[in-house]
C-alpha cells in the first residue's frame, strides 16, 4: 500500500501542477490580456475583457477588437502600444461590418497567429496589410474601369483642370482642410478655410449631378459678392467635351478604392480577360479568374514558390514566372516590372465573394450581377487593352515564336489598308474555329455587338488607316483552281499547311475567314504581302522565292474558293 | 416543575441542539465513523452507496501491480474523466451543423479554460479506447475469462464496443473535414453489405447494408439528422448504456469471488508485511445475511488472511492509478491541442478521408474489401473473442500472464507469426497490387472472398487450429490467434495511419503525397 500512497501523492501533486500551468495559460498568459495591460484612455487603464463585434446578419463575431481596441466602437481615445491605435478612417464603420469582412482572418479567434489566420485550415487568412484594398473586392464590383493609359489621362485632366483646387479627392486636394473630410460616424468635419467643395473620393458609388458643369458655370459667372467670389471666377472656366467627358470617366472611378481602381485598370491593361474569365466575360485558355482570390492556400501547390506560403507570395512568384509555378502552364511569362506584378497581385486578391443578405448588396454589385453593366468601360482602347493585347500585344503588332502559328498584327499597315470593317468586327465575332483565336461574340466571349464595333474603331483610329474602298464584287475571281492547286502545294503549303489548315502561317481554310475575306483582300494580300510577317509579296521579283504572275495569284485564289 | 422551568429547558435544549447540530450532521452524513477498526473499515464499505459495489475485503494477490496493471481501474477513470469533461462542454456546444464549428471555436478562443477542457476529453477517449484494448489483452492473457467469468468477459466485450461506440459519436460532434468526412466513411462501411447484395443482385429486395447506413445517418447524406443523432448517442444513450454495463461488470466481480487469481496465490504471497488483526473487537454483529445461495461461495474454506480491508487498501490503489490518468490526460492536453479543421464541406472530399485511429486499420482491411472490412472480419473477431471462454475450458494456470500449455514462448512465437504475416500480406498487395489489378474483370465476389483480410483471417486460423493439436490444448490456439490478432490489429493501424497517402495509395511519407 506505501507505493500506491506514493503514487497517489506524486500523481496528486503532477496534477495541481500541471492544473496550475493551464489555469495560468488559459488565464493570464493570454496575448490579449497583456496588450489591454499596456492600454490606457484618459480616465486612466481600460477593463482587461475579452472584446467582440457581431454582426448577425453578416455573421460575424469578430473579436479582433480584444487587441486593437482602439477600433472598436466606443474605444477610440485607448492609446498605448502599437496594437492597440484606432483603425484610419474608412469608408464602412467597422463597429457595423467587423474586421474579418473586408481584411479575412478568422475573427473567431483570440491568438494572434489563429486571428490573422497564419494557421493550417484557416482558408481565409488575412490579406497583407498593404493590399487592405483587396478586400472590397469581396461585395463590391467596381463599375466601369478604364485601362491604364485611360485612367491617367482622365487623372491628368482633373488635376490640369484644377479640380482639387477646391475638391478634395482620396487625402490630397482641397484647400487648407484638416485631416479628412470624410464622414466620420455622421458628423462632418467643417473647413477651416477654402471653398466647401465636396470630398469626390466616393462619388463612383454614391452618385454625382450629372449637371455639375452647368452648375459651376453658373457659378463662376454669377456669382459676384462674398469671399468666395474670387475662387469661382479665377479658379473655373468652360471645359471642352472631350475634357469633361474623360472627367466623368475619372469621377465614376472614384469609389474609395484607388488602390484597387489603379489595380483593375493595370489588369484591364495587361490583356489579362483574353484567357480568363471574370464574372462570365472573357477567355477559356486559362482558368476562371472570378473568385480566385478566395482559394484556400492550404489546398494550393507551393513546391516551386519560395517564402511564406500565402496567396499574395504565390501570385507574386506565378506572375514573374507561370511555368515555373503551376505546372503545364501556357501562361507566357509576361515581362512585367516587380511593381507592376504587385499591383496585377493586388488586383488578383481582390476577386473574392462572400454570402450577403440583400440589405447589404451593394449596387454596383446589382448592377454588374443584374442589369449587365460592364466592370469595364466599353471604349475600344479598353477592351482591347484587356482582351486582345494578351496575345496581340499592346501595340497590335503580334507575337511570333519560332515554329509554332503566329498571333497576327492586327494593327499592320498592310493587313488594316485591305481589310474592311466588316471582316475586322466577324472575326472578332466569330473566331477561328479550331484555332487560337476564340470566338469574342456574346455567345461564345462575351463581347457585345458595340463593343465589338469599337475596338473596330480603335484599331482604325490608333492606325490611322482607314477602310478600303473596293469597287469589285465580294467574288471577282476567275481562275484555273487546278493550276492554283499545283501552285498551292508547291508554294504556299510550306507556311499554310498541306490542307490550308495553318502552320506558321494562318489557317486558309478557315470558314470564317474565306467567308469574310472579299477576293481583292486576298488577291492583294499574295500579291503585295504583309511586311513585317513572313508573307512576302509574290508579285515582287525575288531570286529566292518564286514569283506570281497576276493570273497564277487568282487561280490560286480560285483554288483557295473551292474549299 | 413550574412551566417557567419547562420551558427554559426546552429553549436550553433548544439551545444545545443547536450547538450540536455540526457535529450530529456530520455524524449521520458518515454514520460508520473513522474506519480505523475493522468493523468500522466494513462497514465504511458497505454502508455507502457508491462504495458498496466493492467487496468489504479483498485478497491481497489481486492488489498486485503486475496482476492488472489497473488497467481496468484507468478505464474508469478516462470513462469519468470524459464525462465530467463532457458535461462541461456541453455547456457551450452547439449540435446544429450551422452552429457547431463555430461553437468549437468559441470553446476554443473565447470560454475560459474552454481549449483545455476540450482537449483533455479528446486525450482522456483517447487513453480511454487504448486502456480497454490492453485491459482486455492483460484479461486474456492472464486467462481471467475461465469459469466463473464466462459472462463477464461478454459483458467487457459489449463495454469495449460501447466504448468504440462512444468515440465514434463524438468524433462527428466538432463538424469539421476531418468528422464529417470519417463520418461519411464510417456509413459507408456501415452500407458495405451492398458489396454482396449487389454481387448476388439481391440488393432491391434485401437490402441490410442500406439499413444499416440510414439508420446511422437518419438520412442519405451525412447532415443535421446525423449530427443531432450521434450527439443523442454520444451524450446519452451510450454513456447510460456503458454506466449500466460497467456496473453489472463490478458487480460479476463480487460474485465471481474477486479477481481471477491462481489457486496457490496465498501460498505465492509472502507474509504480511504489517500485521492486520483481523477482528480487534468483539463482534457483535459484523455481518448481516445477505442471501442464503447454492452451492458454495469461492471464499468457503480459505480463512481470511491474505485478505485486506478494502479501506483503505484497495482505495489507496484505486485512487492512485485514477489520479495517475489524470495526471496523463491533463499532461497531454496541455501539450498537444484537439485537430480541428475546416468547417465541413460536402464539396471539398477530405482525400485520404480517414475513419480514427482505432478504427484505420478495419478501413485498411476495408481498402481490400469492403463488406469483409466492415462487416465479415470485425464479425468474425467479435464472434471469436466472445466465444474464447466457451472454447477453452481448461483449468491451469488461471490468473498466471500467459498461463497455458506453450506459455511466454508460444506468444513469442505467435508474434512473429502475426507480424510476419501480416507484413508479408500487406507487401504483396502494396507492391504487387491484388486480383482486380490482374484480372480487371474478375467477378467481385471472388475479390471478396479472396483478398488479403480474407487470407490474413485463414492464416491466423490456421495457425491457431495447428498450435491446438501441436499443444492438445484449446488455450494454446486462443494464444496464438489473440496474439496474432492483436500484431495484425496494430501492424493494420499504422499502415493505415501513417503509410496511406490521397486514394489509399502507400507513400512512405507524407511528404511524398501529391499535391495538386
Amino acid at each position: 500500500m506505501q507505493k500506491n500512497k506514493y503514487l497517489l501523492l506524486a500523481s496528486s501533486f503532477t496534477t495541481l501542477l500541471l492544473l496550475a500551468t493551464a489555469a495560468r495559460q488559459e488565464h493570464f498568459a493570454k496575448e490579449w490580456r497583456n496588450i489591454q495591460d499596456q492600454g490606457h484612455s484618459e480616465e486612466g487603464p481600460i477593463p482587461v475583457q475579452l472584446r467582440q463585434i457581431v454582426n448577425p446578419a453578416l455573421g460575424i463575431s469578430d473579436r479582433c477588437v480584444s487587441c486593437h481596441v482602439a477600433m472598436a466602437p466606443g474605444e477610440e481615445l485607448v492609446a498605448g502600444s502599437p496594437v492597440l491605435h484606432r483603425h484610419r478612417p474608412v469608408a464602412h464603420d467597422p463597429a457595423e461590418y467587423g474586421c474579418t469582412v473586408c481584411h479575412g482572418g478568422q475573427g473567431l479567434a483570440t491568438a494572434r497567429a489563429d486571428a490573422h489566420g497564419d494557421v493550417d485550415f484557416w482558408p481565409q487568412p488575412m490579406l497583407p496589410p498593404d493590399m487592405g484594398e483587396a478586400g472590397c473586392g469581396t461585395c463590391h464590383a467596381h463599375v466601369a474601369i478604364p485601362n491604364v493609359d485611360a485612367l491617367a489621362a482622365s487623372r491628368g485632366v482633373f488635376e490640369r483642370r484644377s479640380c482639387l483646387a477646391c475638391h478634395r479627392v482620396d487625402g490630397r486636394g482641397g484647400v487648407a482642410r484638416r485631416a479628412s473630410t470624410l464622414r466620420r460616424r455622421g458628423t462632418r468635419q467643417p473647413a477651416q478655410v477654402g471653398l466647401d467643395g465636396p470630398d469626390l473620393s466616393r462619388v463612383g458609388t454614391t452618385g454625382f449631378n450629372a449637371r455639375w458643369y452647368e452648375d459651376h458655370l453658373a457659378k463662376s459667372a454669377g456669382e459676384s459678392t462674398g469671399e468666395t467670389a474670387a475662387p469661382w471666377a479665377s479658379l473655373f472656366g468652360p471645359i471642352a467635351d472631350a475634357d469633361r467627358a474623360a472627367l466623368r470617366t475619372y469621377l465614376t472611378t472614384r469609389v474609395g478604392a484607388p488602390d484597387l481602381v489603379e489595380a483593375k485598370a493595370m489588369f484591364l491593361s495587361t490583356g489579362c480577360l483574353g484567357c480568363h474569365t471574370v464574372s462570365g466575360v472573357g477567355g477559356e485558355e486559362g482558368p476562371d479568374l472570378t473568385r480566385v482570390g478566395d482559394k484556400d492556400p492550404g489546398q494550393v501547390d507551393f513546391a516551386q514558390v519560395p517564402g511564406s506560403r500565402s496567396l499574395a507570395n504565390w501570385n507574386l512568384e506565378h506572375f514573374r514566372s507561370p511555368g515555373a509555378v503551376a505546372a503545364g502552364s501556357q501562361m507566357p511569362v509576361l515581362g512585367l516590372a516587380e511593381d507592376q506584378i504587385r499591383t496585377l497581385t493586388f488586383y488578383v486578391l481582390s476577386l473574392r465573394r462572400r454570402d450577403l443578405p440583400g440589405s447589404y448588396l451593394p449596387t454596383d454589385r446589382l448592377r454588374v450581377t443584374r442589369f449587365g453593366e460592364r466592370e469595364f468601360t466599353s471604349d475600344g482602347a479598353t477592351i482591347f487593352s484587356a482582351f486582345c493585347s494578351g496575345c496581340h500585344g499592346v501595340d497590335g503588332m503580334g507575337r511570333r515564336s519560332p515554329g509554332l502559328p503566329a498571333f497576327p498584327s492586327v494593327a499592320n499597315p498592310d493587313f488594316l489598308s485591305r481589310v474592311s470593317d466588316d471582316f475586322l468586327a466577324t472575326t472578332v465575332r466569330l473566331g477561328r474555329p479550331g484555332r487560337r483565336m476564340p470566338a469574342w461574340g456574346q455567345i461564345a466571349g462575351g463581347l457585345r455587338p458595340d463593343e465589338i464595333t469599337a475596338v473596330v474603331r480603335y484599331l482604325r483610329t490608333r492606325s490611322g488607316i482607314a477602310a478600303p474602298f473596293d469597287p469589285k464584287p465580294r467574288r471577282w475571281v476567275k481562275g484555273d483552281a487546278r493550276a492554283g492547286e499545283r501552285l498551292f502545294a508547291s508554294i504556299c503549303s510550306g507556311c499554310h499547311g498541306k490542307t490550308g489548315q495553318g502552320a506558321e502561317g494562318p489557317a486558309l481554310n478557315s470558314r470564317v475567314l474565306l467567308d469574310s475575306a472579299t477576293d481583292t483582300y486576298l488577291v492583294e494580300t499574295i500579291g503585295s504581302g504583309r511586311r513585317g510577317t513572313a508573307m512576302a509579296g509574290f508579285l515582287t521579283p525575288s531570286p529566292v522565292r518564286p514569283t506570281l504572275a497576276p493570273d497564277e495569284i487568282e487561280a490560286v485564289v480560285a483554288f483557295l474558293r473551292t474549299w | 416543575m413550574t412551566s417557567e422551568a419547562t420551558s427554559r429547558s426546552a429553549l436550553s435544549e433548544f439551545a444545545d441542539n443547536l450547538r450540536a447540530a455540526p457535529r450530529r450532521i456530520r455524524e449521520t452524513a458518515f454514520r460508520s465513523g473513522t474506519p480505523n477498526t475493522d468493523r468500522t473499515r466494513s462497514t465504511f464499505v458497505f454502508g455507502n452507496v457508491f462504495l458498496h459495489l466493492h467487496s468489504v475485503r479483498v485478497h491481497r494477490w489481486s492488489l498486485r501491480w503486475l496482476t492488472t496493471a489497473g488497467l481496468g481501474i484507468a478505464s474508469v477513470a478516462a470513462f469519468l474523466i470524459t464525462l465530467v469533461t463532457g458535461v462541461l462542454l456541453m455547456f457551450y456546444y452547439k449540435p446544429y451543423p450551422d452552429v457547431a464549428y463555430a461553437s468549437i471555436k468559441d470553446i476554443h478562443f473565447v470560454v475560459p479554460t474552454g481549449r483545455f477542457m476540450r482537449n483533455i476529453h479528446r486525450w482522456a477517449a483517447n487513453v480511454m479506447v487504448v486502456t480497454v484494448i490492453l485491459h482486455m489483452a492483460r484479461v486474456f492473457y492472464t486467462a481471467a475469462y475461465r469459469s466463473p467469468r464466462e459472462f463477464n468477459w461478454l459483458i467487457g466485450l459489449a463495454l469495449f464496443v460501447t466504448t468504440l461506440g462512444l468515440s465514434f459519436t463524438g468524433y462527428l460532434l466538432p463538424w469539421d473535414q476531418l468528422a464529417f468526412w470519417a463520418t461519411t466513411i464510417g456509413a459507408n462501411i456501415a452500407q458495405s453489405p451492398r458489396e454482396v447484395t449487389d454481387a448476388l443482385g439481391v440488393t432491391d429486395i434485401f437490402d441490410p447494408g442500406g439499413i444499416q447506413r440510414l439508420l446511422l445517418l437518419g438520412s442519405d447524406t451525412v447532415g443535421p439528422e446525423a449530427l443531432i443523432r450521434f450527439y443523442l448517442l454520444h451524450v446519452m444513450i451510450l454513456p447510460l448504456v456503458l454506466t449500466t454495463l460497467l456496473a453489472v461488470h463490478v458487480w460479476r466481480i463480487r460474485k465471481d469471488g474477486g479477481l481471477a487469481k491462481p489457486v496457490d496465490a496465498d501460498d505465492r504471497l509472502g507474509p504480511l508485511s504489517q500485521t492486520y488483526p483481523v477482528f480487534t473487537e468483539a463482534p457483535a454483529k459484523t455481518y448481516h445475511l445477505a442471501a442464503v445461495v447454492r452451492g458454495r461461495t469461492e471464499v468457503v474454506n480459505r480463512g481470511p488472511e491474505q485478505t485486506v480491508p478494502s479501506m483503505p487498501h484497495l482505495f489507496y490503489a484505486e485512487l492512485a492509478v485514477a489520479m495517475l490518468t489524470v495526471a496523463v490526460c491533463l499532461a497531454l492536453a496541455l501539450v498537444s491541442d484537439a485537430p480541428l479543421k475546416e468547417v465541413a464541406n460536402p464539396l471539398v472530399p477530405e482525400n485520404p478521408a480517414k475513419a480514427p485511429w482505432y478504427f484505420l486499420g478495419l478501413q485498411e482491411l476495408v481498402s481490400f474489401s469492403a463488406f469483409m472490412g466492415g462487416i465479415g472480419i470485425p464479425a468474425i473477431v467479435i464472434l471469436g473473442l466472445a466465444l474464447i471462454p466457451y472454447l477453452d475450458r481448461e483449468d491451469q494456470q488461471t490468473g498466471d500472464w500467459f498461463g497455458g500449455p506453450g506459455g511466454w514462448r508460444l506468444v513469442q512465437r505467435s508474434i512473429v507469426v502475426g507480424l510476419g504475416s501480416v507484413l508479408a500480406l500487406e507487401a504483396v498487395a502494396i507492391r504487387f497490387g491484388w486480383l482486380r489489378e490482374w484480372f480487371p474483370d474478375i467477378p467481385q465476389l471472388v475479390v471478396t472472398l479472396v483478398n488479403p483480410a480474407t487470407i490474413l483471417t485463414l492464416v491466423y486460423g490456421a495457425y491457431s487450429v495447428w498450435l491446438m493439436r501441436r499443444h492438445a490444448s484449446a488455450r494454446a490456439g486462443a494464444l496464438g490467434l489473440f496474439t496474432c490478432f492483436l500484431c495484425g490489429f496494430l501492424v493494420l493501424t499504422i499502415i493505415g495511419t501513417y503509410f496511406r497517402g490521397p486514394n489509399w495509395v502507400f507513400y512512405w511519407s507524407p511528404a511524398d503525397w501529391p499535391r495538386h
